[in-house]
């Protein structure tokens, strides 16, 4: 062994910005959570040049899985426009290369904050949540080490409480985002703050998701083909959000998941959230030639 | 304007290897391959000086050393590298982590024959029905073992490696010989 074989040549900087012991750190805890479904697992997480809290640990993640010629997307609350994507887009390609789109069609790689593509997403792509806050027993236990206890008793008696209390109080589950979800029938996750119309699709998916948080410094993913059922009692069925009705005001689509656009009148207006399903649904209202994927939800339903 | 960052030769392999081994990983059954034959492009995008590793081959120790991993007895490992298996000793020995830290379980990679062999029957999260894959080149009673090991989510996930050929199985796969 020479001195020649320890050291590597000089970069200008590590590719994807961060260094190597940080991707390979990445990749173990990313394989274990792969292996298994739903529980958290902690790592290290770098600083990256964003806050905490702002999507650093799905950066990390996409840092980690991007080559040259993986073609990333990045989402913001369904928006490819807004900053935080825009940003997060933006320093991606340029620390790795890789070729950006806002088509999640031609997507390799989906980075998102809360929301989840309107279209199917296929089996070779890979989804990236960022996580504000991993653990959903944090508000019935807020002592992270034993709300572990409990994860590994898979006793979440307490879940069900705070369920049963919100029908109680309002004569319905009040939770909006990140609705606990049983994974492969053992551990309850948070599945990031998507709305209840987005949990569904994660649901025996095609594609591969992982879930980062990077304040928080957990990693959890949901392999294709894994059961998620949010916690439901049997005599109170799951219900969406009450959006397979609305039509979006400025493209004309319908059935989707709709930002709401409270009005002077005090009425309100829709928008689709899905902004590039939106971009596509005007283009092809003008004459242009685009391409649909397949949705989860057709005419405001989920198929089961 | 700021140049085009190119991944170097060692990150091109490392980021390779390691989308075969999440592929391979999350879809239990499908056969990736790695960028090389043999578990060097593995070691060499898994390992560093956080990790423990046993390996049970004197041909790849030199590899596991350069990455500056610890060498560890088996039942301390994280990493184990079995090479092609004898028996099933290093089953044995595995550590399995715990529920409170099922991430603890040790990743195996072992060497084996795929496409001949027994057949054997897959279930679990990333299929969606059942997949029929044959393994050949393991000893005798390995499925067995590994089945009354498992203590889901504790349990250790395996690698098998033929050429560069991988195919992956998690700790949350049935396997059922058929």
């Amino acid at each position: 062994m020479s001195l020649a074989t320890l050291t590597k040549n000089w970069e200008p900087m590590s590719y994807g910005f961060l260094d190597a012991s940080a991707k390979r750190e990445i990749r173990r805890k990313m394989l274990k959570a792969v292996a298994v479904p739903g529980c958290q697992m902690p790592y290290a997480s770098r600083e990256v040049p964003m806050a905490r809290g702002w999507g650093t640990g799905g950066l990390q993640v996409s840092l980690t899985l991007m080559n040259p010629s993986k073609r990333v997307k990045v989402i913001d609350q369904g928006a490819d426009d807004s900053v935080n994507a825009a940003s997060i887009r933006r320093f991606l390609a340029r620390v790795s290369g890789a070729p950006t789109t806002l088509d999640t069609l031609e997507a390799d790689l989906i980075q998102s904050r809360h929301r989840i593509p309107e279209e199917k997403l296929r089996e070779d792509q890979v989804l990236v949540l960022q996580v504000p806050n991993p653990e959903p027993l944090r508000p019935v236990q807020p002592n992270m080490s034993i709300a572990r206890q409990m994860h590994a008793d898979a006793d979440y008696g307490r879940m069900w409480l705070q369920l049963y209390e919100q029908i109680v109080r309002s004569g319905r589950v009040m939770q909006g985002a990140s609705y606990p979800s049983l994974v492969n029938g053992r551990h309850v996750m948070t599945p990031s703050p998507i709305p209840r119309w987005d949990v569904p699709k994660l649901h025996m998916a095609k594609h591969l998701t992982i879930l980062s948080a990077g304040r928080e410094k957990r990693i959890h993913a949901v392999p294709p083909f894994t059961r998620v059922e949010p916690l439901v009692f049997d005599d109170v069925p799951y219900k969406v959000e009450d959006h397979g009705g609305l039509t979006c005001n400025r493209s004309g689509a319908k059935g989707f998941f709709m930002n709401e656009i409270p009005q002077d009148d005090g009425s309100s207006t829709y928008e689709i959230s899905d902004s590039e399903f939106g971009v596509k649904t005007i283009k092809q209202a003008e004459g242009e030639r685009v391409e649909f994927g397949e949705t989860w939800y057709t005419d405001g339903e989920m198929p089961s | 304007m700021t140049a085009i960052p190119i991944p170097s030769e060692a990150e091109r392999r490392s980021n390779q290897a390691f989308d075969a081994l999440l592929t391979a990983l999350s879809r239990p059954g499908s056969i990736q391959r790695l960028p090389q034959p043999g578990e060097a492009s593995i070691i060499e995008a898994l390992l560093d000086r956080e990790c423990r590793v046993f390996c049970a081959d004197p041909l790849l120790m030199p590899i596991v050393l350069a990455t500056g991993a610890i060498v560890a007895d088996l039942p301390a490992a994280d990493h184990v590298f079995a090479g092609a298996l004898q028996d099933l000793d290093v089953v044995n020995g595995l550590d399995l982590g715990s529920h409170l830290y099922p991430d603890d379980g040790a990743t195996l990679v072992v060497r084996a024959v795929l496409g001949q062999g027994p057949k054997l029957r897959l279930t679990g999260p990333g299929i969606e029905t059942t997949v029929e894959v044959t393994v050949g080149s393991l000893p005798e009673g390995f499925w067995d073992l590994r089945r009354q090991r498992i203590r889901y989510p504790m349990g250790f996930d395996l690698f098998l490696v033929d050429g560069d050929w991988v195919l992956g199985m998690p700790r949350s796969t049935q396997v059922e010989v058929l």
